[in-house]
């Protein structure tokens, strides 16, 4: 699965668009779970050239790290980095983002609250596959 | 000219200002010249966002309209393209509210344009 599209359709079920009862100053959506984060793929030379950058704060305190070493370490960072960037910025947009549990592996412990498959209506993702 | 006093006039056009700012934040509700201040701007965005309402309220109902149409395979502007067509143009963006609180009726709605689509 491709990481921008798999990123937009989760943003769009985290923030509700997908009902007709959408409010945007409201916190209505979908809790959602990914699984198998480090599966996520992208095209190109992508895997080698894309960069997350951070920064401490501290004058020469930015760091570099490729989509590969990242993959290899925190899996479930590149997930949330790409919703991130698409769910709104503020308070709300910061609330939305916590609806979103991300983890590596086919496993997750959210089994209490029955989770459903999202239904994926994105034209580009059905061709993909 | 005779003598004027000026007497309760000053004290009433205050407490006209300051009711107008009552439930306003801080000394914008207590001070009469930071108050006379916020009733200039409330009044005024008032008036602009009165406008502006109904631009949002209509962002909004389209947005409503978009999710239930893709839901069922379409898209809001396919949809009110063919509502235009077939002349159904009872639908006033209101009528998102048939979708949101009356959902059958709005797919029969697009049921019954589907079917003079074709």
């Amino acid at each position: 699965m491709r990481l921008g599209r798999l990123a937009s359709t989760i943003a769009i079920h985290i923030r509700g668009k997908d009902l007709p009862t959408y409010t945007p100053s409201v916190d209505m959506g979908a809790f959602v779970i990914v699984v198998n984060a480090e599966k996520i793929a992208v095209t190109g030379k992508k895997r080698y050239q894309k960069l997350y950058r951070r920064h401490s704060g501290r004058p020469g305190g930015m760091k570099v790290e490729t989509f590969d070493q990242l993959q290899q370490r925190i899996p479930e960072r590149i997930v949330e980095h790409a919703v991130r960037g698409m769910l709104p910025k503020g308070r709300l947009g910061r609330r939305l983002f916590t609806k979103l549990k991300v983890y590596k592996g086919p496993e997750h412990p959210h089994a209490a609250q029955k989770p459903v498959p999202l239904p994926i209506s994105d034209k580009r993702i059905m061709l993909d596959k | 000219m005779t003598r004027v006093k000026r007497g309760s006039v000053a004290r009433k056009y205050r407490k006209n200002i300051l009711d107008f700012a009552s439930g306003f934040r801080g000394a914008h509700s207590r001070l009469f010249r930071t108050a006379t201040q916020q009733k200039q701007k409330a009044l005024t965005r008032a008036y602009v966002d009165r406008k502006n309402k109904k631009r949002t309220l209509r962002r909004l109902w389209i947005a409503r309209i978009n999710a239930v149409a893709r839901r069922y395979g379409s898209t809001h502007s396919g949809l009110i393209h063919d509502f235009y067509k077939n002349r159904v143009l009872l639908n006033c963006k209101i009528l998102a509210q048939v979708a949101t609180l009356d959902a059958y009726s709005f797919l029969k709605i697009i049921e019954e344009v589907n079917e003079k689509k074709s």
